[in-house]
């Protein structure tokens, strides 16, 4: 199936995107000194209050031929709006609140004592970050990225808007339903992908917590 | 090395630190009653918490970054980093270039390839102190570095801990509430209370104005109920229940009386005769060390001298059973 093929490929794709960005902005919220954390953080989270439809529509703007990004992206032969790229950075735009969030707990369980010896033995704060905070986290980012996957996968209102609904370059799980269940007798083809979706998502959710109960039981285990 | 630190940290919680204090020494204790201030100087002193001018044998660190500091800080908790073996531990500084001789001095070379999850306490330590030397510190921060040790290992670190200030000769700043501590690896003590440095001066004239309480440590064979053999000496002392076999005890110093006739009819269930190894004067007080068994007793310089105790003398300890206390098995 051509959408579950897509839903994977965008779901994956928006996951690896939105990971260095979001583990940069998690680090900052919890660790960083510096100023505007609460302004950021508002940002942050401001895709998962507003209505996906909202979200997508200002993406629109951003990656239009004629927005701030698209024209940008168009003269390099990458267009966004109306392509696969724009279902990609719909889920991930949308799975990020998620994802820094998970990040965010991650690191605030690293021993902030840790860091600091590090620090004293002579490691610059970023070495720190990558030597001790990252390795510490990495499991609940794991855990994060099966959660803004899941997400990923089940975006419909941001995508719609940004990327269209075109068979077989954008239309993913979500969109083939609702393009299903427009036409007559697709009733066997809804219920797979229904089924399919409830699959992934199952599948996303589990790995989530098997990461994250990995990750408590190392941590314990570390202390 | 001159230290020169002056430090004034305010916390949310209304505690303020304001110390400041200058000497010329090789290690320098810090001591003091919980909550005085004593970590929180050590920070201050890492860089970890702002606020303090610290001048080390000329160097102002005060505008010196925290990594480029050359201050390691071995804290009770060790603190190691979990995730990484002893070796990837120990080598952890970019100023670590080899492990040299360190495993070898700490006794720590068999664990190299083992996770901090697989050591035990007293392993653990060693290793956070093996990584703070490799990292070539110019000063070496230890807060409490004996704290929940028995007291076999405690020992044994601070005759480790003695190895490493002379063979290195890292200057130390150590919190300890410990006088012995003190006394044995600094020569310098600064006491706080309350945030404020009430004493700064030689060790051995800060030990003088501080409560001396030197404790014995140490282990005998169960022969029956609520007696112990000790360096062929019997003692009775309250042991729970069913006991056998080697087990640790201690008695504080201050609870052995001295007497130079064998007491009679007194209640305390131990009298035992014994030879004065070592006089020690500790300001108005004498430690007086004894023979068969090893113990420490402490008494006013007016009842040693009335005593007339010196190495050799023959006496009789009187220790009674309720001062002996079971710490564990052995």
């Amino acid at each position: 199936m051509e959408s579950i093929r897509l839903s994977l490929t965008v779901g994956l794709s928006a996951t690896l995107l939105s990971l260095p960005p979001a583990v940069a902005v998690a680090w900052y919220l919890e660790r960083g000194r510096g100023p505007g954390r609460g302004f950021l953080q508002t940002v942050v989270m401001l895709p998962l209050v507003l209505p996906p439809v909202v979200v997508g529509y200002l993406l629109l703007k951003l990656f239009s031929p004629r927005g701030l990004l698209g024209g940008v992206l168009d003269r390099c032969g990458t267009p966004v709006a109306f392509h696969w790229l724009g279902a990609v950075v719909a889920a991930a735009v949308v799975g990020f609140p998620l994802f820094v969030l998970m990040i965010a707990l991650a690191m605030k369980g690293v021993e902030p004592r840790l860091e600091v010896i590090a620090r004293l033995l002579g490691r610059s704060r970023w070495r720190t970050f990558w030597s001790v905070t990252l390795p510490l986290s990495w499991p609940g980012i794991l855990s994060g990225a099966a959660i803004a996957f899941a997400r990923g996968l089940g975006e419909f209102g941001a995508t719609i808007i940004l990327a269209g609904r075109i068979p077989g370059e954008t239309e993913t799980i979500p969109l083939s339903i609702y393009a299903e269940l427009e036409s007559s007798g697709g009733e066997t083809r809804i219920g797979t992908l229904v089924l399919a979706s409830i699959a992934l998502c199952i599948l996303g959710v589990l790995l989530a917590r098997g990461l994250d109960r990995w990750h408590r039981r190392r941590l314990e285990l570390l202390r | 090395m001159r230290f020169d630190i002056a430090a004034r940290v305010r916390r949310s919680t209304g505690f303020t630190l304001e110390a400041r204090f200058s000497c010329q020494a090789d290690s320098v204790g810090v001591t003091g009653p919980s909550g005085s201030g004593k970590s929180t100087l050590l920070d201050a002193v890492a860089g970890i918490e702002p606020g303090a001018r610290v001048v080390l044998g000329g160097t102002d660190l005060g505008s010196v970054p925290i990594e480029r500091r050359g201050v390691a800080y071995v804290s009770q908790d060790p603190l190691l980093f979990p995730h990484l073996s002893v070796r990837a531990n120990l080598l952890f500084s970019p100023r670590a270039s080899d492990l040299g001789e360190v495993p070898d001095a700490l006794g720590i070379r068999p664990l190299l390839d083992r996770m901090p999850r697989n050591l035990s306490g007293g392993e653990r330590r060693r290793v956070a102190l093996g990584r703070a030397i490799l990292s070539r510190p110019k000063v070496l921060l230890l807060d409490e570095p004996f704290g929940g040790l028995d007291e076999t290992r405690r020992r044994d670190a601070m005759s480790l801990l003695d190895r490493v200030r002379s063979s290195y000769r890292l200057p130390m700043v150590l919190v300890s509430h410990v006088a012995e501590e003190l006394a044995a690896l600094t020569d310098w003590t600064v006491r706080l209370e309350e945030g404020r440095v009430i004493s700064s001066g030689p060790t051995v004239a800060a030990l003088r104005e501080a409560e001396t309480r030197i404790d014995n440590y140490f282990e005998g064979e169960v022969v029956s109920a609520g007696r112990v053999r000790v360096e062929g000496t019997e003692l009775a002392c309250l042991l729970p229940e069913r006991l056998s076999g080697r087990v640790r005890l201690a008695c504080y110093a201050h609870d052995i009386l001295l007497a130079r006739e064998a007491p009679r009819a007194i209640s305390a269930r131990n009298v035992f005769s014994v030879r004065v190894a070592n006089v020690i004067r500790i300001a108005e007080a004498v430690l007086v060390e004894i023979e068969k068994p090893a113990l420490r007793a402490l008494l006013t310089t007016e009842a040693a001298t009335s005593l007339g105790l010196s190495p050799g003398t023959e006496a009789f300890a009187v220790v009674k059973a309720t001062s002996v206390v079971y710490l564990g098995p052995a």
